[in-house]
């Protein structure tokens, strides 16, 4: 298995005030670090007119993380495609690939809020035609040398048109286990239809909810990091429709509830626990887990001895098992 | 070069020369080499929506604590389209929020489908710096300038002016003394105030940054400069550390 850390955003929050000049130094002091103890990859998110400045143009902020960095992959998680003239982004994005000797991943999303396509002049309605058109221009990019793309996709027809195109999703964190099971399930079968070969199959990815710890105080502060985390969802209006069995979260309407469940998905516990959980996603094909450890409310004491744990307890016996 | 040019306390460095797509990840790059040094980064006009190019130089600027400045290239946009495309930018980049509507841009569009958009949107984060200062330079930088109130990126000396506090030019030099010594002497007393030096193609960087350093920059750094500051002997290197 691999290893990744995010989901930086670069937010300056009404919990967690701060100045967004030392956000991005935060950011850069803290990749050197993720790179130093091991971890393989970090993972960057993308909102546009929010109040904390969430981060709304990933590949300068990529390009910051790349440019402190030796090995460390960084990844846009996710890059909202449809908003985005896709040839100069092909083009920046080649170019930064090419810096940093091949280590950015280019994830795309779509985007769902509506104030975002209009301050882009953009119509919502164009959001998959433009999504698709803009993949044709970015996989054009990546077999002539770009970076890899990823997707992020959390419901049936997109997870399996990822599939078919061959591209890897990083799942949301905010999906219980069961439901990246079924959606992994979804995607093997639109790659089945694809007829590539075995060879050229990548590995799947998911964001993970963690905090390894035996104890409580600490576990109970790590799971409110982890609510107030999922508060900013509320104020970005998120919705996660239905899938099958699975029932809707919606941030916006159901926000207490939405929010409880997604601290549930949080693994928490010694490291025999934290390590038997994430082998379950080893199991169904999902080989890159990015620990959603940047939290609202989170002091960088807690993360920096959250991220050490992890690599030490961690990563060292999973990676026995299954080289990456 | 970007790490040499603040070595040698150099003002900036500027980015874009090439594709000018990728100026802005190349200015990142530039800013955190760097501490102190300004980071100059060439945006050509007319290649993408100006609120995402809005949106990347507010993630350049802090990342660099407020050291960029922007070199808007008017490309192949008419005056009236590169005084809206800068004015378009410039209120993104401010403080109040970003409602504008002209023939080419209205932002927020007000489409249909987006039918929760409110009609004004917030850009963030904000620059660092109180506001980030915009020079021109291309085909039509000359008649933006005046409705824009902005500085061009002179190129001649006829085209700089002595009443602006800061008066932007760029010229070539050749790596000859002498003749580099007379360029910026004249671009000095034409009224530049910073000025941009194209270096000769294939030069060395290292010694030609050490002859801007040592002679050029310290030659219009006073009035009647004492030339035996920078000709008499460099002092020596502490041993073992190959200064010289």
């Amino acid at each position: 298995m691999r290893f990744g850390v995010g989901l930086f955003s670069l937010q300056c929050t009404a919990m967690q005030p701060r100045h967004w000049t030392g956000a991005y130094r935060d950011m850069r002091e803290l990749a050197s670090l993720i790179e130093e103890l091991g971890y393989d990859e970090l993972w960057l998110s993308e909102h546009h007119f929010f109040y904390d400045g969430y981060c709304p143009a990933l590949l300068p902020a990529a390009a910051s993380v790349l440019s402190v960095t030796e090995r460390l992959r960084v990844g846009t998680g996710m890059l909202l495609l449809p908003m985005y003239d896709p040839a100069r982004l092909a083009a920046v994005a080649t170019d930064l690939a090419e810096r940093s000797g091949g280590r950015l991943d280019l994830g795309v999303g779509m985007g769902y809020r509506d104030v975002e396509f209009d301050g882009h002049g953009v119509s919502r309605k164009q959001r998959l035609p433009r999504m698709v058109s803009g993949l044709e221009v970015l996989e054009r990019a990546e077999a002539a040398g770009g970076p890899p793309i990823w997707m992020g996709a959390q419901l049936v027809d997109p997870v399996k048109r990822a599939g078919r195109r061959g591209h890897p999703i990083l799942f949301s964190a905010a999906l219980p286990f069961e439901r990246c099971r079924t959606l992994t399930q979804v995607w093997e079968e639109g790659w089945a239809e694809s007829r590539r070969s075995l060879a050229e199959k990548p590995a799947l990815g998911a964001l993970r909810n963690i905090w390894l710890t035996e104890d409580r105080k600490e576990r109970e502060a790590a799971r409110d990091w982890v609510r107030a985390s999922y508060v900013q969802y509320a104020g970005l209006g998120w919705t996660l429709p239905a899938v099958g069995d699975h029932q809707q979260q919606d941030y916006a309407e159901e926000t207490d509830k939405a929010i409880a469940d997604t601290v549930e998905t949080t693994i928490t516990g010694s490291a025999d626990e934290c390590i038997r959980q994430l082998q379950q996603f080893d199991e169904i094909g999902i080989k890159h887990i990015a620990f959603r450890l940047i939290l609202d409310g989170e002091p960088r004491r807690a993360l920096e001895s959250q991220l050490r744990r992890l690599s030490d307890l961690v990563l060292p016996r999973l990676r026995d098992k299954v080289p990456a | 070069m970007a790490r040499l040019a603040e070595a040698h306390g150099l003002f900036g460095v500027m980015t874009g020369a090439g594709d000018p797509r990728t100026a802005i990840t190349a200015a990142v790059y530039a800013s955190t080499a760097t501490d102190f040094t300004r980071v100059i980064v060439r945006v050509l006009l007319g290649q993408e929506q100006p609120v995402t190019i809005a949106e990347e130089l507010a993630v350049l600027d802090n990342v660099n604590n407020g050291r960029t400045v922007v070199l808007a290239d008017t490309g192949d946009l008419s005056e009236a389209d590169a005084v809206d495309e800068i004015a378009v930018l410039r209120e993104a980049l401010g403080n109040r929020p970003l409602q504008h509507e002209s023939p080419r841009w209205k932002v927020p569009a007000g489409l249909p489908a987006n039918v929760t958009a409110p009609k004004a949107i917030a850009v963030t984060p904000k620059p660092a710096q109180l506001e980030i200062p915009f020079w021109l330079t291309g085909g039509a930088a000359g008649e933006v300038a005046k409705p824009s109130h902005l500085a061009v990126l002179a190129r001649d000396a006829k085209a700089a002016s002595v009443e602006r506090s800061v008066q932007p030019a760029i010229a070539a030099i050749t790596g000859t003394l002498e003749e580099d010594r007379e360029t910026v002497i004249a671009w000095a007393a034409a009224g530049a105030t910073h000025l941009l030096l194209e270096l000769p193609e294939g030069a060395q960087h290292e010694a030609a940054l050490a002859m801007i350093s040592r002679y050029l920059a310290p030659e219009v750094a006073m009035p009647n400069f004492p030339r035996v500051m920078s000709t008499s002997k460099v002092p020596l290197a502490w041993p073992g550390d190959g200064r010289g």
